[in-house]
């Protein structure tokens, strides 16, 4: 290559034509969920590709908490995230959710999110305990459902989540010193200014 | 931030004849009460290609883009400017995985988009078919193409698609540091030695016809594009755009005692600025992979691709299934 940067130059020749990426290539996906202050909820962000839900939790770090100030972060598998059916106008996804009777066996957590306006993103709005996460939509709706219109609900079980530990919070505790990836850190006026008065 | 200038395809006047007109009335009365299109409601064939194409695009852009500019980490002059730079190159790829996230909610796989890229098939933003010589055409990258891209995407992030603007509204958040950055950076160089003001002067000279190219064809010949507007895929024609960046930027570039090369540009009693029509068969042959860096580009990446796949294949695990991310 006759590249202006000699790193370019120094890149190796490949041999062999370059095969279509295998499925899986670049792994699965994590649903990433950011907590902005101390006491406001969990939202969701986005999504990361990542071979395992520990990786998946470094890289949503640096994808979604590097430019801004947060507190806590967690991810889960995209697999592992139970949504009901979306809705618009003045239906709840709420009524959507097929009645089922209480199940029997091991109760656990799950986490409940609500998309409250279209276009916006998911919020946590608190946690049940049921068995299946069918089970935990319809305690959800009874539990968090006060009359606004709710048009997609997800439940996760807890014991799915990658959470952020204590030790690793202080992470982020670090961000508001790294000032120079601010807009406020380039203030060229006096220099602009200086620069027009001269002229 | 680097979109700008998507080239969409012919669209045929039969496309929407095997659409349910029931349905296809439901969603466009959405879009025009302004509610926002998401990944498992109702859309067209159409819409969902053109916007798999344009957000694809705008993704690549961000990964290529990233190549003329991370170039200079290593020779910005001093460690602040090092810094800042590396902040920004690591937005943009950042950036590009935010966007491939949202292209894959309309079903297109990140593998597929990455081998479109690779073999040609997939475009990205022009602009950066053409080499950085000095510190200045870096410097120009950062403050104007970037100021180019966030007209286009701060327009795209009023669209009708839910996960693409959610994305779009991040970018253009980040983003903001990035314009300052370059403005800074330029009037360093402004209000500095007679070189240092040369050598700015010539990487304007040397960028303005493809920064001119960059909002894509002029209205006159790009495609017919009305339904993508109605749809709120395109927010704004070309000219539109490229007529907005001037209003903003030439008095910002004037301002510093800069000369652009086109003697015809001035804006008229009407507002709209006029200039000479730039060179539209070149835009397409460098589009069409005949520009100085289109291979280097498109090589870079390949070999980033091949170095590390046996990364990708160590790290896999027995993961079994895929499925579409949810927003």
């Amino acid at each position: 290559m006759n590249s202006l940067d000699p790193r370019v130059n120094r890149l190796p020749q490949l041999k062999e034509v370059v095969l279509p990426k295998a499925p899986l290539d670049q792994f699965g996906t994590y649903e990433v969920f950011v907590q902005p202050k101390e006491g406001k909820p969990f939202q969701h962000e986005g999504i990361v590709h990542a071979p395992n839900l520990e990786l998946a939790w470094v890289l949503a770090k640096e994808a979604f908490t590097r430019r801004f100030t947060c507190t806590s972060l967690y991810v889960v598998d995209t697999r592992d995230v139970y949504v009901s059916p979306l809705t618009e106008g003045d239906k709840n996804a709420y009524d959507l959710i097929p009645e089922i009777t209480e199940q029997a066996g091991n109760k656990k957590n799950f986490e409940i999110y609500h998309l409250v306006k279209r276009g916006k993103q998911h919020v946590h709005v608190g946690t049940v305990q049921a068995v299946l996460p069918q089970e935990a939509m319809q305690l959800a709706g009874k539990q968090f459902n006060n009359g606004k219109i709710v048009y997609n609900v997800w439940a996760i079980a807890t014991d799915t989540i990658r959470f952020t530990t204590d030790e690793e919070k202080e992470l982020w505790l670090t961000l508001p010193k790294k000032k120079f990836r601010d807009a406020s850190d380039y203030k060229g006026g006096d220099k602009l200014k200086a620069f027009l008065e001269k002229r | 931030m680097y979109g700008g200038g998507n080239t969409f395809e012919g669209i045929k006047t039969d496309s929407l004849a095997q659409e349910d007109p029931g349905m296809l009335a439901a969603f466009e009365a959405r879009i025009e009460r302004g509610e926002k299109i998401e990944p498992s409601d109702w859309m067209p064939q159409l819409y969902r290609k053109q916007l798999i194409r344009m957000i694809e695009q705008h993704a690549h852009s961000e990964i290529i883009g990233a190549l003329p500019e991370g170039t200079w980490i290593t020779r910005a002059p001093g460690f602040k400017r090092k810094m800042a730079l590396m902040a920004k190159v690591q937005d943009e790829v950042g950036h590009a995985q935010l966007l491939y996230s949202a292209a894959e909610t309309l079903g297109k796989s990140r593998e597929q988009m990455i081998d479109d890229l690779i073999n040609g098939k997939s475009k990205y933003s022009n602009i950066f078919n053409y080499p950085t010589f000095t510190w200045a055409d870096c410097c120009f990258i950062s403050w104007l193409v970037d100021a180019g891209a966030i007209v286009n995407q701060l327009a795209n992030a009023k669209g009708s698609y839910g996960p693409y603007c959610r994305a779009l509204d991040r970018i253009c958040a980040e983003e903001s540091f990035h314009l300052k950055y370059g403005h800074h950076c330029v009037i360093y160089l402004a209000s500095g030695t007679a070189k240092q003001r040369q050598m700015f002067q010539e990487a304007l000279n040397r960028w303005w016809p493809p920064m001119m190219h960059f909002f894509g064809p002029s209205d006159k010949i790009s495609a017919h594009t009305e339904v993508l507007m109605r749809w709120k895929v395109k927010m704004g024609t070309n000219d539109e755009m490229r007529n907005q960046f001037l209003d903003m930027y030439v008095p910002k570039i004037w301002e510093l005692g800069f000369t652009i090369p086109d003697p015809n540009l001035k804006k008229n009693e009407s507002g709209k600025w006029e200039y000479t029509e730039p060179d539209w068969e070149e835009f397409k042959r460098v589009i069409n992979g005949d520009g100085p860096c289109n291979k280097e580009r498109l090589e870079v990446r390949r070999v980033a691709e091949a170095r590390g796949q046996w990364v990708r294949e160590a790290l896999k695990t027995p993961k079994t299934s895929y499925v579409t991310p949810l927003a």
